[in-house]
């Protein structure tokens, strides 16, 4: 037999190839799930719909468009959504078979996870295309024009992806899909509502206050409003982390990257289950 | 550098209060099956789990394909192939595509991976099934699969945890000639089962697990002739208790009453028997049936994972060949 396996000399390299063939299986797996596609674009047509007009139609803000106003909020919130999504579905993945032969055989640990990510990402896009038609048929509009909104969406997709670790994780940690959903949506709630997605935080208690001004979740949407152009009055004047949206998501997206990338693999490599 | 190509010494592993493996140890030569036999819960799965790097063991070590198991691990998973109790093939893709992203993981790049994908798919006659999705796939069709798996590239140590447990017999004995071939092409197989025929049919040592201990070891033959000795089996016409007194004094100390037999250990065989036939012509009891039982895997196996304390079946306590636990 001749079956030359090509040697590793050079563990990054080699490491970076796992992943890429990693995010190529969830690829094609989620491929062969239409309805979990066509359910993941369905919900924010709903989500844009039922939130714009519900709250668009009977909140007014003066000096501005509530609608418009919430739309970022919409952006982010259904991130938070996916991350709960993925902590199902990496929990649903580590009670089968297929990732004990996975451990067996000679990848970097990461990688598995790392595919997990990225692949839910690239799936989430035609979500996102979808919102984003949604958004502009309520009457959003990205009043800084194209590229700012590109870069408001690219602070979106980098936010999405430091929270999609927070799912994988809570997957791996849950001894279920069940218990995966239930713990998930802890965080999820608590990230979503207190922040500044339906309202302004000022008017908050002083201890609600200071977490929702730092949540990560209200930096994305301060920035998008930015880059969108749909900012109703001045940021809250004295709160560094939403007088600097932009810098502050880059910089809380990375550590939330950095603290639960490493946590993620030390638990996925973690042999006894 | 150890000629076995695994060899693992006072393997120990509990989960919380219970004792999965309290002290394995066992030596795979090259090119050998080994069959690693015991009950549910015996501690075949953990064994498996810790040799493939899944597990740690709480004590002892263990080589596989000449690394450690606990220092190079990833050694150890560029060596071997294992297929799992568990079906491991992806429902989602086809059987092609599994093959072919074992392949790539295994660093076998993507063309190797896909004649290799086309080869085993020949070679396990799931050509025609190799572009459906595994979900399609009957019992037989998904464990010849997940061998296939296994073997992807060329793996020098091949575990199978329970390769044909739940397949039906046209099905199992297909998995044992594929084990069989490949054992023909000198790839060395740990392979774990319930069933003593299989261990029996493929292995070259069989080891006997009972509650975390190796309870036995040796070759099939070994383990029957451990066992013993052929016995003759004296049945009585009546289960009289006197009469079976009366037989079991006249054929000697080793002699056992069970039912309405009487049975001792026939070391001479043939010659025994007419021994025997002898000795009863002269006791006058009537006799209804008079033979001679050669040992079954079976027996050593209910006879080296019987309970400490009951007595043993047959009467024979397990001799010097069988590895008693320590």
């Amino acid at each position: 037999m001749t079956v030359a396996t090509i040697p590793a000399q050079n563990s990054f390299l080699s490491g970076a190839v796992d992943a890429y063939n990693a995010t190529r299986r969830y690829l094609i797996r989620g491929k062969r799930q239409p309805d979990i596609i066509f359910g993941s674009v369905l919900f924010p047509v709903v989500f844009v719909v039922l939130f714009g007009y519900v709250f668009g139609s009977s909140i007014t803000v003066p000096g501005g468009n509530y609608h418009s106003y919430l739309m970022s909020g919409l952006f982010a919130q259904s991130t938070l959504f996916a991350s709960a999504n993925v902590a199902v579905a990496v929990a649903t993945d580590m009670n089968e078979g297929v990732i004990d032969r996975f451990k067996t055989l000679p990848i970097a640990r990461s990688s598995i996870l790392i595919g997990r990510g990225l692949s839910t990402m690239i799936l989430g896009l035609p979500a996102l295309a979808v919102m984003i038609v949604c958004a502009l048929a309520v009457g959003w509009r990205p009043e800084n024009g194209i590229f700012d909104a590109f870069l408001g969406f690219l602070l979106i997709e980098l936010f999405a992806f430091a929270l999609c670790w927070l799912g994988i994780l809570v997957g791996l940690i849950a001894k279920s899909s069940q218990s995966a959903d239930v713990l998930i949506n802890i965080p999820v709630f608590l990230l979503g509502f207190i922040s500044n997605v339906f309202v302004d935080t000022s008017k908050m208690p002083v201890w609600l206050r200071v977490f929702a001004n730092w949540n990560p979740v209200s930096s994305v949407v301060a920035a998008g409003r930015n880059l969108f152009g749909n900012t109703i009055g001045p940021a809250p004047a004295g709160v560094w982390s939403l007088e600097h949206p932009e810098i502050t998501t880059i910089g809380l997206a990375i550590i939330i990257i950095a603290i639960f990338v490493p946590l993620c693999v030390r638990r996925y490599s973690r042999t006894s289950r | 550098m150890t000629s076995f190509a695994i060899s693992a010494q006072h393997l120990a592993r509990s989960f919380g209060t219970t004792h999965a493996l309290v002290d394995v140890s066992l030596d795979v030569p090259a090119g050998n099956v080994c069959a690693l036999l015991g009950r549910n819960g015996a501690g075949k799965t953990t064994t498996v789990r810790i040799l493939t790097t899944l597990l740690d063991p709480d004590g002892g070590h263990a080589q596989v394909a000449g690394f450690d198991i606990a220092t190079q691990a990833d050694k150890v998973r560029g060596k071997i192939g294992v297929t799992g109790q568990t079906a491991t093939m992806d429902e989602l893709l086809t059987g092609h595509e599994n093959l072919e992203i074992i392949g790539r993981f295994s660093h076998l790049g993507a063309a190797v991976s896909r004649r290799r994908a086309g080869e085993l798919l020949q070679q396990f006659d799931l050509v025609d099934a190799g572009g459906q999705l595994v979900k399609r796939y009957s019992g037989g069709m998904r464990r010849r699969l997940d061998l296939a798996a296994s073997l992807i590239a060329d793996p020098e140590v091949l575990f199978l945890d329970e390769p044909t447990t739940g397949l039906d017999p046209v099905s199992r004995s297909e998995m044992w000639a594929a084990i069989r071939n490949l054992v023909s092409r000198g790839t060395t197989v740990l392979l774990t089962t319930q069933y003593l025929d299989e261990a029996d049919q493929l292995a070259d040592t069989i080891v006997v697990v009972d509650r975390g201990l190796v309870v036995a070891e040796g070759t099939p033959e070994q383990l029957k002739a451990s066992i013993g000795r052929p016995s003759v089996v004296v049945t009585l016409a009546d289960a009289e208790p006197g009469a079976l007194e009366k037989v079991r004094a006249a054929l000697g100390e080793d002699a056992t009453i069970r039912g309405r037999s009487v049975s001792a250990p026939a070391p001479d065989g043939l010659v025994s028997l007419s021994e025997v036939v002898t000795l009863l012509e002269g006791i006058g009891v009537p006799i209804h049936e008079v033979g001679l039982e050669h040992p079954s895997l079976d027996e050593v196996f209910s006879a080296v994972t019987h309970r400490a304390g009951d007595p043993l079946p047959g009467g024979h306590p397990a001799d010097a060949t069988v590895g008693a636990a320590p």
